[in-house]
């Protein structure tokens, strides 16, 4: 009897402490922005750009023709990668630098068209460091949790890592760039404003355009629309560059084996390949 | 990653380099006349599935009774899966047409643009819409 006659009354003082606290939670849910999740594999869209007019530098081969119709002979290749060299002259798109930066492209160039890989950091298997990096040329993994989301490129295992916890750059940082740099960031409503500093010199803003170590990346990433990540990105360099340089990179997240697996790129591999 | 460090990495990589000999030297697309694609019928010696990049080593008939090497560098093993290939698509002894650019040095070295295989089937340097 003295069970069943408390047994209601517990349940039911359960039954109002569990209904408070859903309620408690969902109104915190509801108060505070989404944040998406970007994790995931992505492969780019269209990440050549306008390399075939010379302002562009992916790091290997392009597109064979689409398979023809059955029965049907392929037409022959024209070409085995975008040419990277220059030889074209800048494209249109491509940033504005300054007389001392634009000579050494055109520098760089010259040595590309006649045959030396010296120039291409990529091939020596150095990470293609922050903008270019965000090209993905092969294929990008994000991983994502509260405090931090780290970037992934299968080319060259290069690894990027954005802070969400609220830190910020110290003279430490700053006294020493990396390839990568260092990203903070934070939540404007679904988009992840990211600003990152600190970055080597040596490396290229896109193709084999040059920048100085004033070179900072600001970046406002979302999901454009389902399955589809853009990554809006302005290029800042007072010494380098005459304006700052906007692109918008796009990837498609894959949704399922094999292409949601990125492979092992060990570079080291063949670096004995490199002349 | 700090400089000490840094230093280590790459005398780790010279070391890896160094005790993996590669067959031929080349790397970077701007060593190519990647617009010009000519083609070579062969027989397959090795096929090396490397990173960065893959490498097909060709024996070719010189017209004159005698044979020559090419060095055939393909793309990285991660976009070749994506684009039909595999470690053993190739095998030594197979008959190929091989696509290629050549080398600006003008070294029997190409970059590959598409490999056919004897019954037919295409190998292209990259996945469908790439």
């Amino acid at each position: 009897m003295f069970i069943w006659s408390s047994l209601p009354r517990s349940v039911s003082a359960i039954a109002v402490i569990v209904a408070i606290a859903l309620v408690v939670m969902l109104g915190a849910q509801s108060t505070s922005s989404p944040r998406p999740d970007f994790s995931g594999v992505y492969r780019p869209i269209n990440p050549f750009g306008n390399a075939a007019v010379g302002g562009g530098a992916p790091p290997a081969g392009t597109p064979a023709p689409a398979a023809p119709a059955p029965g049907q002979p392929l037409p022959p290749p024209t070409r085995t990668a975008p040419l990277s060299d220059g030889s074209r002259g800048r494209s249109a798109d491509a940033p504005q630098l300054t007389p001392t930066y634009l000579a050494k492209w055109q520098a760089i160039s010259k040595s590309r068209i006649a045959g030396s890989s010296e120039s291409d950091k990529v091939a020596q298997c150095l990470p293609p460091g922050m903008p270019l990096m965000m090209s993905m040329f092969y294929g990008m993994e994000v991983m994502q949790t509260r405090d931090k989301i780290t970037f992934f490129s299968e080319l060259n295992d290069a690894l990027r890592r954005v802070y969400l916890d609220g830190r910020k750059p110290t003279p430490a940082i700053f006294d020493d760039p990396t390839y990568a740099g260092f990203s903070t960031g934070s939540w404007e409503g679904d988009t992840l404003v990211v600003d990152t500093v600190a970055l080597r010199d040596d490396t290229y803003i896109e193709g084999f355009t040059p920048h100085s170590e004033q070179m900072t990346v600001h970046e406002r990433i979302r999901f454009a629309s389902p399955g589809v990540l853009e990554d809006r990105i302005v290029v800042s360099d007072p010494k380098a560059l005459v304006k700052p340089w906007q692109t918008v990179k796009t990837y498609r997240k894959m949704t399922g084996p094999p292409d949601d697996q990125l492979r092992e790129f060990a570079c080291a591999e063949g670096l004995g390949h490199v002349r | 990653m700090n400089a000490p460090r840094s230093y280590l990495f790459v005398i780790a990589q010279l070391t890896l380099a160094l005790a993996v000999r590669p067959v031929a030297a080349h790397h970077s697309n701007v060593g190519f006349a990647v617009e010009t694609v000519l083609n070579a019928n062969g027989v397959v010696k090795a096929w090396q599935w490397t990173n960065p990049h893959t490498w097909l080593i060709l024996t070719v008939d010189d017209g004159k009774g005698g044979q020559v090497e090419w060095a055939m560098e393909g793309r990285a093993p991660s976009v070749l899966l994506r684009a039909g290939w595999s470690r053993n698509v190739l095998k030594a002894g197979d008959k190929v047409t091989v696509h290629y650019s050549p080398s600006k040095d003008g070294s029997k070295v190409g970059m590959i643009a598409r490999v056919t295989l004897a019954d037919g089937r295409v190998l292209p340097n990259a996945p469908p819409g790439d």
